[in-house]
C-alpha cells in the first residue's frame, strides 16, 4: 500500500467535472484508489463518493493505492490533481 | 444547509414529458424562474450548456445533475424534474437518465455549489431513495422523501462523530447554550466562549454560546435557541439576565472554570444531573441552583457591577478637570484655581458634572446587581443622598458621607428591594405589574433616603470630632499631625475624613501662617498620592489588577499629579480591604515627610500645576515620590492576585 497527501487546489473544490475526470482516470488501474479526507474514507473511482466528500479549494487529502499496480496509479492521481484536475 | 432549503415545492415537476436532453434542460431552467432564482434567463441556459460541453453531467444510476455558476443566478437554488421513461443525457455509464437536479450557483466565492452537490451524492447513492424519488406522485411527497433521508443521515453523521469522540461523550449529539459574561467584557467573556465552543467541536456536541461583552451581546440567544437545549451554560463574573432560562437545567459558574474546564462542564451539562432553575427575579436565588457562590464572591460580583460602569464617569471627568488646572493660571485667585478663567472654569465645570454622576452610578449598579431592575433607581437615590450629604434637618445636603456612603447605599437599597420582594410575595399574581411600577419604586427610594440621612449626620459628628483632635494636635507633634493628615486624605477619598481633613487645612490656610502653609502642602501631597500609586502598581505588580484596572491605570497618573483623589476610587472600590490601607499609609508618609521637610502650600487645589509657588519644592516631590512608592509596594503585597488575572 503506498499513500501520500496533497492539496487540492482547484478553484471549485472536488466539483463534479475534476471528480469525474479523477474517477474516470482511476478506473483502469486494478489496484483500490481511496481518498482519506476529513477522517472518511471515499472510493476514488466512484464520482458520486468524490463529489459527497465535499472537497473544497485547499483542503489537504490522502490519497491510498493498494493493490499491483499502485505505484503507477498513485503516481497518476498525484499528477492529476497537481495539474489542477482540467480546471 | 439543508437541501430542502434550495429545493422548493415550485421548483419540482414530476413525470415530465421531454423529449431529449434539451427539452429537459429547457425544463429546469423554466422551474428556476419560476421560482425567482434568476435575473437573466438566456445567460443562466448559456453557462448550462457550456457545462454540459464540457462533459455530461448523467453520473450514472439514472441521474443527472446539471449545474451552472453564473452572475444571471439571483438566488442560490436546485431545481428537480422526473422523466420515468428516462432520456439519453450521454451518461457516463450509457444508460438513459430520469432524475434531474439542476443546481444554480451565484457567481460568488462561497462554496455552496460544492456543499449542495456533495449532499445531494450523499444522498443519492442510495439506490433506494433515487428509486423512491423518480416514483414519487407529488411534489410534496418527493420532498418528503428528501426531509427524512436528509434527516436520516445527519443523524448517522451525528453518531458516527460522538462515536468519534472519547468514551464519556454522549451518543447522540446534545444541544447546549452557554452565556459568558465578565465585569470588563474584554478578554474573558471571549475566551471562555472559545474554549466552550471547541470543546464542544470537539466531543461533537452542538453547542451556542452568547458572548456578553462591552460591545454588546454577541450571538444571542433566541426563544428558540433555550428551548431546543438539553442544558445551560452560564458562566459569568457578573449578572445576566436569568429569567429566560427558567426551567431548563442551568449550570452557575465563572469565566475562568470555563476557560480552565471546559470538558467538565459540558460533561456536567450533558449527564443529565443539572438542577433545574426556577427564576425567582432575585440574583441571589439562582446561585442555590447550580455552584454554591461564596458570600464574598457574590459581594465581589456586585462591586464590580458598580465599579464598571462608574469608571468612565471618573477617568472622563478627570482628565477634564485636569485640563482646567493646566489652563488656568493660579496667580488670579489660588483660592480658586481652576476656575479663574472662563474656559478653565467650563472645563472644570462639565468633569464635575460627570464627577457628579459617580456615586450615583456606582450604588444604582451594585443595587442593579443584587435585585435586578427594582434596584437600580433605589440604589441611584442613596448614591445621590450619599454625595449630597442629606439630613432631616438639611435634606437639600450637609454633610456627604461619599465614597463610603455610596458603597453602603449600594449594598443596603439593593437588599432593601430584596426584602420589599419577599414582602410583597402574598399579593395576588394579578398585583404582580403594580410592584415594579410603584411598591418597589416608592418604598424603595423612602427606606434607602431614611438609611442615608441617618448615616449623613452621623458623619457629620464625626467630622467636628476630628476637627477638634486635629486642632489639639497642630500644637504637638507636627510632623505626626502631617502623617495623621496624608492618611485621612487616603482614607475614604472625599468621604468624611478626606474632607475633614481638607476643610481643616483650608482653614488653616486662612491663617495665612507658616504652619496653615504646611498644613495645606500635607494635605495636598496626601491626596496627590493614592492615584499615582495606583497607576504606579498597575505596571510594576500587573497580576494584581484586572485587564481593564490595568488599561486604566495610566490615566491615574494625571488625576493623581491633578491631585484628584478620586482617581483611586474604582480601584479601591474593587478591593478596599486591601487598597485602603496600602494608600493610607503611602500617603501618611508623604504627608508626615512635607511637615518634616517643612514644604509649605498657599494656593488650596492645583496639584503639579501649583508645584511652582509650594515652598522647599524639591523635598516636597520627594515626598510625593516617597509616599507613592510606599504605596506602590503595600499594594504589591497586600494585594491578592486578580481574580481573573
Amino acid at each position: 500500500m503506498v499513500s501520500q497527501k496533497i492539496t487540492v487546489t482547484n478553484e471549485q473544490g472536488m466539483h463534479m467535472r475534476p471528480a469525474s475526470v479523477f474517477s474516470q482516470a482511476m478506473t483502469p488501474f486494478s489496484c483500490d484508489v481511496k481518498i482519506n479526507f476529513n477522517g472518511n474514507t471515499y472510493d476514488a473511482k466512484s464520482v458520486m463518493m468524490l463529489m459527497s466528500a465535499c472537497i473544497k479549494c485547499g483542503a489537504e487529502i490522502e490519497v491510498v493505492c493498494d493493490g499491483a499496480d499502485e505505484q503507477d496509479a498513485l503516481k497518476k492521481a498525484i499528477e492529476l490533481i497537481e495539474s489542477g484536475l482540467g480546471d | 444547509m439543508k437541501i430542502t432549503d434550495l429545493l422548493k415545492k415550485e421548483g419540482i415537476a414530476l413525470n415530465v414529458d421531454a423529449a431529449d436532453q434539451n427539452a429537459a434542460i429547457d425544463k429546469l431552467i423554466a422551474l428556476h424562474e419560476a421560482v425567482g432564482n434568476l435575473s437573466n434567463v438566456s445567460a443562466f441556459k448559456e453557462a448550462i450548456l457550456e457545462r454540459e460541453k464540457k462533459g455530461s453531467t448523467a453520473i450514472g444510476m439514472g441521474i443527472a445533475v446539471p449545474h451552472g455558476k453564473s452572475s444571471a443566478v439571483s438566488k442560490a437554488g436546485v431545481t428537480a424534474i422526473t422523466i420515468p421513461a428516462g432520456i439519453d443525457y450521454k451518461s457516463l455509464d450509457g444508460n438513459p437518465s430520469n432524475l434531474f437536479f439542476m443546481i444554480a450557483a451565484p457567481d460568488t466565492a462561497a462554496d455552496t455549489h460544492l456543499e449542495v452537490l456533495s449532499k445531494l451524492m450523499t444522498l443519492l447513492m442510495d439506490q433506494n431513495f433515487a428509486k423512491k424519488l423518480v416514483e414519487a406522485k407529488t411534489a410534496d411527497e418527493f420532498l418528503s422523501i428528501i426531509d427524512s433521508k436528509e434527516a436520516e443521515k445527519d443523524k448517522e453523521e451525528a453518531a458516527k462523530k460522538a462515536a468519534a469522540a472519547p468514551a464519556s461523550a454522549p451518543k447522540t449529539a446534545k444541544k447546549l447554550v452557554g452565556v459568558t459574561a465578565c465585569p470588563t467584557g474584554i478578554a474573558h467573556t471571549f475566551m471562555a466562549a472559545e474554549a466552550l465552543e471547541l470543546k464542544a467541536k470537539e466531543l461533537g456536541i452542538n453547542i451556542k454560546v452568547e458572548k456578553d461583552g462591552s460591545g454588546g451581546a454577541k450571538d444571542v440567544l433566541t426563544a428558540a435557541d433555550i428551548e431546543a437545549a438539553d442544558a445551560v451554560i452560564v458562566a459569568c463574573d457578573k449578572n445576566i439576565d436569568m429569567s429566560r432560562f427558567n426551567g431548563k437545567p442551568v449550570i452557575v459558574t465563572s469565566t475562568k472554570e470555563a476557560i480552565h474546564s471546559p470538558e467538565g462542564l459540558i460533561e456536567k451539562a450533558t449527564s443529565g444531573n443539572v438542577a433545574v432553575y426556577h427564576h425567582t427575579g432575585t440574583v441571589t436565588k439562582s446561585a442555590d441552583t447550580g455552584v454554591n457562590e461564596s458570600v464574598g464572591r457574590k459581594a465581589y460580583k456586585h462591586l464590580m457591577n458598580g465599579v464598571s460602569h462608574m469608571l468612565p464617569f471618573v477617568i472622563g471627568g478627570g482628565i477634564l478637570i485636569a485640563i482646567a488646572f493646566l489652563l488656568d493660571d493660579y496667580s488670579i485667585d489660588p483660592s480658586n484655581f481652576g476656575s479663574n478663567t472662563p474656559v478653565a472654569a467650563w472645563f472644570k465645570t462639565i468633569g464635575g458634572a460627570a464627577f457628579g454622576f459617580m456615586l450615583p452610578i456606582l450604588a444604582g449598579f451594585i443595587a442593579q446587581s443584587i435585585a435586578d431592575r427594582p434596584g437600580l433607581a433605589v440604589g441611584f437615590v442613596g448614591g445621590y443622598l450619599a454625595s449630597t450629604g442629606a439630613t432631616f434637618a438639611a435634606p437639600g445636603g450637609d454633610v456627604p458621607s461619599a465614597f463610603l456612603g455610596a458603597l453602603v447605599a449600594g449594598f443596603v437599597g439593593g437588599y432593601i428591594v430584596v426584602g420589599l420582594k419577599k414582602l410583597f410575595e402574598f399579593l395576588p399574581q394579578s398585583l404582580e405589574g403594580i410592584k415594579p411600577v410603584l411598591i418597589y419604586p416608592l418604598l424603595g427610594s423612602l427606606l434607602i433616603a431614611i438609611v442615608m440621612c441617618l448615616i449623613n449626620p452621623i458623619v457629620g459628628a464625626l467630622n467636628v470630632w476630628i476637627s477638634g483632635v486635629l486642632t489639639g494636635m497642630s500644637s504637638g507633634s507636627i510632623i505626626a499631625l502631617g502623617a495623621l493628615l496624608g492618611a485621612m486624605m487616603a482614607t475614604d477619598m472625599g468621604g468624611p475624613l478626606n474632607k475633614a481633613a481638607y476643610v481643616f487645612a483650608t482653614a488653616a490656610l486662612a491663617n495665612q501662617n507658616e504652619t496653615g502653609f504646611m498644613i495645606m502642602a500635607a494635605v495636598m501631597v496626601g491626596g496627590m498620592v493614592p492615584p499615582i500609586a495606583i497607576a504606579l502598581a498597575t505596571i510594576i505588580f500587573k497580576k494584581k489588577f484586572t485587564a481593564a484596572e490595568r488599561k486604566s491605570g495610566p490615566v491615574n497618573f494625571i488625576m493623581g499629579l491633578s491631585f484628584i483623589t478620586e482617581g483611586a476610587i474604582p480601584y479601591a472600590a474593587a478591593d478596599p480591604l486591601h487598597v485602603i490601607p496600602s494608600l493610607l499609609v503611602g500617603s501618611g508618609v508623604a504627608g508626615a515627610l512635607s511637615m518634616a521637610f517643612g514644604c509649605t502650600l498657599r494656593a488650596p487645589h492645583g496639584g503639579i500645576f501649583v508645584f511652582p509657588v509650594v515652598g522647599n519644592m524639591v523635598m516636597y516631590l520627594v515626598a510625593l515620590l516617597a509616599g507613592s512608592a510606599v504605596g506602590c509596594l503595600l499594594l504589591g503585597i497586600l494585594k491578592k492576585d486578580a481574580p481573573e488575572a
